[in-house]
């Protein structure tokens, strides 16, 4: 739920990346971090394992700026995808007001993308949310490993297996080389900004 | 009317503001590595990005394998050889102990594979240039073969810790092998994997063999007289 301070005129709106470990939620952060330091002006917190695997989550603010006479930031947080740390997943999605699927597009990874994505309709029902409702961005990641021969999952198969009763925005992104990365977050920003116009009148 | 109005306005505000925040003005990376379309090393990228977190028999299988297969396309190469070395070495490690591995193994493991890529496909990279980042590589795997060791010591000494031995002294693991633990100089030397041996002429395999033997032998004593120290100081 997003913070929204009338008086003040401040909103602040979480967004949480979402999606199987290792498929690039963290990356996506740290290359929007890394690009954009200069004019974010924020920093990255992030805490991590031995392994370099995110522990908790990884969180970066951005502020948006005026709009409207409101003072808007944005929060974006990711989960740790492994699956054992489901109850920290469960916590970071507390009060969410976006998100982000970030699956993977190995082939082997298939399995990992659909469970992650029922564990997400799990965890946002325990909150009272529905992921139909909820607005929600995918992004297809690693996308540029086609080019290196690598066994990809068609863009169609993804397609079907993740998206194809939500029928949300999609993205073909590689969030180590950076297409996709940034229109992937103006997308989910814009959604979530705009669900929670009708509370800024 | 004027209520689609304000919306409509309100987000062109929002699309702005973005715009201006995120616009991609500044260069991006560039990778100066070729791409690995036809490369060798393509079967060993597909086998490490399908290594996770879920370390399986079947996943460090096909890394020992592959490594195979670049160590045969690169027979002439001794720094990729010894890189090759190195990742067998943890590759196997990491399969013998899964979820017990020590967790930096994991990451040296992608440290190495990244490192072997630049290495090897990097156009115009120096030799010394490929050295030194195989002699980092050759030394983050010492450092880990110590913690490996200290932490195996420690456990054998759970009350006694405040006196744990250095790692010098410390038991040979038996998690990494002995004979597996590349050093420096075989970067310059013929690496010495099992299936080279036959490729040996009858005196070189021999004085190989003897070497292997004394290596043991050694390790044997060491552990022997870590543990006599061990029991001495617990009395």
């Amino acid at each position: 739920m997003a913070i929204i301070n009338l008086k003040k005129k401040e909103v602040q709106a979480k967004i949480v990346y979402y999606g199987p470990g290792r498929g690039g939620k963290t990356t996506n952060l740290d290359y929007i971090y890394k690009k954009f330091r200069s004019r974010i002006q924020t920093e990255m917190v992030t805490i991590k394992t031995h392994g370099d695997r995110t522990l908790f989550f990884d969180f970066l603010p951005i502020e948006i700026g005026r709009i409207k006479g409101y003072d808007i930031r944005i929060q974006l947080y990711t989960v740790p995808g492994q699956v054992k740390y489901e109850s920290t997943r469960r916590l970071v999605l507390r009060g969410v007001d976006g998100i982000v699927f970030v699956a993977d597009s190995l082939s082997v990874r298939r399995k990992e993308n659909v469970l992650s994505l029922k564990s997400l309709a799990g965890n946002l029902a325990s909150y009272k949310k529905s992921i139909s409702e909820i607005p929600l961005v995918f992004q297809y990641n690693k996308r540029d490993l086609l080019n290196e021969g690598i066994p990809l999952l068609p863009v169609e198969w993804l397609e079907k297996d993740l998206n194809s009763k939500l029928k949300a925005p999609s993205f073909e992104a590689s969030a180590l080389k950076g297409p996709n990365v940034v229109e992937t977050m103006k997308k989910i920003i814009i959604m979530t900004i705009e669900s929670l116009r009708k509370d800024l009148t | 009317m004027a209520q689609q109005k304000d919306k409509d306005d309100f987000r062109s505000q929002v699309e702005d503001r973005l715009e201006h925040l995120f616009r991609e003005d500044s260069l991006e990376a560039t990778d100066e590595r070729a791409g690995l379309v036809e490369h060798p090393l393509k079967g060993l990228k597909a086998v490490m990005l399908s290594i996770d977190w879920e370390i399986t028999d079947s996943t460090m299988d096909s890394l020992l394998n592959e490594i195979k297969n670049v160590e045969f396309i690169y027979g002439e190469d001794k720094i990729i050889l010894t890189f090759l070395q190195l990742l067998r070495s943890i590759g196997r490690y990491v399969k013998a102990n899964k979820g017990r591995a020590h967790p930096e193994a994991t990451r040296l493991i992608n440290s190495v594979y990244e490192s072997l890529e630049r290495v090897a496909l990097t156009e115009g990279m120096s030799r010394p240039e490929k050295e030194k980042m195989l002699l980092k590589e050759v030394s983050k795997f010492k450092k880990l073969k110590e913690r490996v060791m200290l932490r195996k010591a420690e456990k054998q000494q759970p009350v006694a810790s405040e006196v744990t031995p250095p790692p010098a002294l410390a038991p040979e693991s038996k998690e990494i092998r002995r004979e597996e633990i590349p050093v420096w100089k075989e970067a310059h030397e013929e690496p010495r994997p099992e299936g080279r041996f036959s490729e040996m002429s009858p005196h070189e395999a021999f004085a190989y063999a003897l070497e292997e033997i004394k290596d043991v032998i050694r390790a044997e004593f060491r552990a022997l007289r870590a543990e006599i120290k061990l029991w001495r100081e617990s009395k």
